[in-house]
């Protein structure tokens, strides 16, 4: 009797995250096997016919100049994880010192964080206006004469979104890095104060390494949330000008969305998913390696 | 100890240190002070230089501007609102619910479940959205709220915040309920839940902050401008009145100010949450 009873509130487990289950299958597994499908067929929205085409749409990523274009550019938006990363440090450490306002201090460096999307995305767009705008006239009346065109050339455009990008995600690295500082002992830090070592040698021979987990952890994940967005780029410069700031997921929506070649796009976003494989992958491999516990 | 510690770091130090770190949180924060004031400017002071951070002539006309008329912002907010609390208060209870599962009950494939949870973290969500488009076309309810909400109601991040949670609640204390002939739903209810209140309000913000600015799948799956969402609503606004620089400034503070209003009442929960999972995940 008892044991029937203890039987069933086990199987209860599958009632408690049938719900649950139930969605990931519906909106991520379902989905993610049906695009696996349409990689393989030229299916357009709107269009009657689909056909199996095989490999085409895989051989025609391979050839496609705008994929690596946008391959490049994705490459470009992702420096500024690395740098997110060690700024996000570099303010954390300060604000792990005596002093005064910390509370207020930390709110105002997350506060980006927590206000993203598209609103501000407008707001940096008048910043950086090239010619009337409040920053290039922050330059000018410092003596630079002819400020970058931010993000009205294709040379300086995706450096620009980079710029709002590492605003954005600082913050949130702070966050991370004072809770991972909170676990560095105070008694290890004091000693080595004693010893004489610089402030700037504790920071480097011991802070560092030991936050070494947080910071591969920031990298990974913040790699793997850059590489998905795409919200901030459609809203400002559609991916202009002149593909400068098309990274590959909006290459993704625009295919699906623009031009409705949704086959090609699902192949696209394959692309995407192999290189957060791969991301992902190192991190296996490399936590072993790179982090100093 | 304190002693020493003040001196290592006394006073004027921590003064000088302060000022500094002021100083570039300012830096973060200006681009909001420049909205904000921007939205009250005239148009021919927008772009005077040096910036005048107090406008000679406040005037509220362009955020007026945005919030009556045809494509007022209030129906934005309206359907922005009953997305982010439905979607929101949906994720909570089922990401508990899963999470209880997942921590506190044995069952025969537990782990290889919660696998396929994790992987499912690795695929970007551009591979979802066209089957997702052709699915919801074809079940109706694309171009509808519910594109949005239903699968708004699963967050692999909450099942895994939460479930964190749960793991750090000893076990006894549903142990000794459990001898007692309490069933998993009884000691989910009245002994668990209870005790995860924070951990849900946390889940709770960060979700509705999350839905609250969604843009993407709003953006592919709403065509119908009355559906749309402040997002949207906003890129809206700015196409159609891309000179008019103050009142694109206004609009943006629309769609910012809440959500900044949002992180000063729950940033302890919203840290503590986003801490919690990265560090202990």
């Amino acid at each position: 009797m008892r044991n029937n009873w203890m039987r069933r509130q086990r199987l209860l487990g599958y009632v408690f995250i049938g719900p649950s289950m139930l969605g990931i299958l519906l909106f991520f597994l379902i989905p993610a096997a049906y695009s696996f499908y349409l990689m393989f067929t030229n299916y357009k929205f709107m269009s009657p016919n689909v056909d199996f085409v095989g490999f085409d749409n895989i051989n025609r990523l391979l050839h496609d100049d705008l994929f690596y274009k946008s391959l490049k550019n994705t490459i470009v938006f992702l420096l500024a994880v690395p740098v997110s990363v060690a700024l996000g440090f570099l303010v954390a450490v300060v604000l792990n010192e005596k002093i005064y306002l910390k509370k207020l201090l930390r709110g105002l460096y997350f506060m980006p964080y927590i206000t993203s999307g598209v609103a501000v995305a407008f707001v940096w767009m008048l910043l950086f206006q090239p010619k009337q705008g409040p920053i290039n006239g922050l330059l000018r009346s410092i003596g630079i004469d002819n400020p970058p065109g931010w993000l009205s050339t294709t040379t300086s455009s995706m450096y620009a979104i980079d710029i709002i990008w590492v605003w954005f995600m600082l913050g949130y690295n702070m966050i991370i890095y004072l809770a991972a500082l909170q676990e560095v002992s105070p008694e290890l830090m004091e000693a080595a104060k004693i010893d004489g070592a610089r402030r700037s040698q504790v920071l480097r021979k011991i802070i560092w390494p030991l936050v070494s987990p947080t910071t591969f952890l920031l990298l990974v994940t913040g790699l793997i949330m850059s590489i998905k967005t795409f919200g901030i780029i459609q809203a400002i410069t559609q991916g202009g000008p002149g593909n400068s700031t098309t990274i590959l997921s909006l290459y993704v929506y625009q295919n699906a969305f623009r031009y409705y070649d949704m086959g090609y796009a699902s192949t696209i976003s394959w692309a995407l998913f192999v290189i957060i494989l791969i991301i992902t992958a190192v991190q296996w491999i490399g936590q072993k390696k790179w982090v100093h516990y | 100890m304190e002693l020493k510690r003040r001196m290592n770091w006394d006073v004027p130090k921590r003064l000088v240190i302060t000022v500094i770190m002021l100083a570039f949180a300012i830096i973060m924060v200006i681009p909001f002070i420049w909205m904000l004031t921007t939205s009250l400017k005239t148009p021919t002071e927008v772009f005077e230089y040096p910036i005048k951070w107090l406008p000679a002539h406040p005037t509220w006309d362009h955020h007026v501007k945005v919030w009556t008329g045809a494509k007022s912002f209030g129906t934005y907010y309206l359907n922005s609102l009953k997305i982010a609390v439905i979607g929101t208060v949906g994720a909570t209870f089922i990401s508990a619910f899963a999470a209880y599962g997942f921590s506190r009950i044995e069952f025969k494939g537990r782990n290889a479940l919660f696998m396929v949870y994790l992987s499912m973290m690795m695929i970007p969500p551009q591979v979802l959205f066209v089957p997702k488009f052709i699915m919801f076309e074809w079940a109706g309810i694309y171009n509808t709220h519910w594109a949005l909400i239903l699968p708004g109601f699963f967050t692999i991040f909450g099942v895994f915040m939460i479930r964190q949670f749960f793991l750090s609640i000893p076990h006894e204390i549903s142990e000794s309920a459990f001898i007692d002939g309490a069933g998993h739903f009884r000691i989910f209810l009245r002994l668990i839940l209870p005790l995860a209140k924070p951990a849900l309000a946390t889940l709770a913000i960060i979700d509705f902050s999350w839905q609250w600015n969604d843009y993407e799948n709003a953006l592919v799956f709403l065509i119908d401008e009355r559906l749309y969402t402040v997002p949207l609503g906003l890129q809206n606004f700015i196409l159609e009145n891309m000179i008019d620089y103050n009142g694109m400034m206004a609009a943006a503070s629309a769609g910012i100010v809440p959500m900044i209003l949002v992180f000063i009442i729950g940033q302890r929960f919203i840290i503590q949450g986003l801490t919690n999972s990265a560090v202990k995940g």
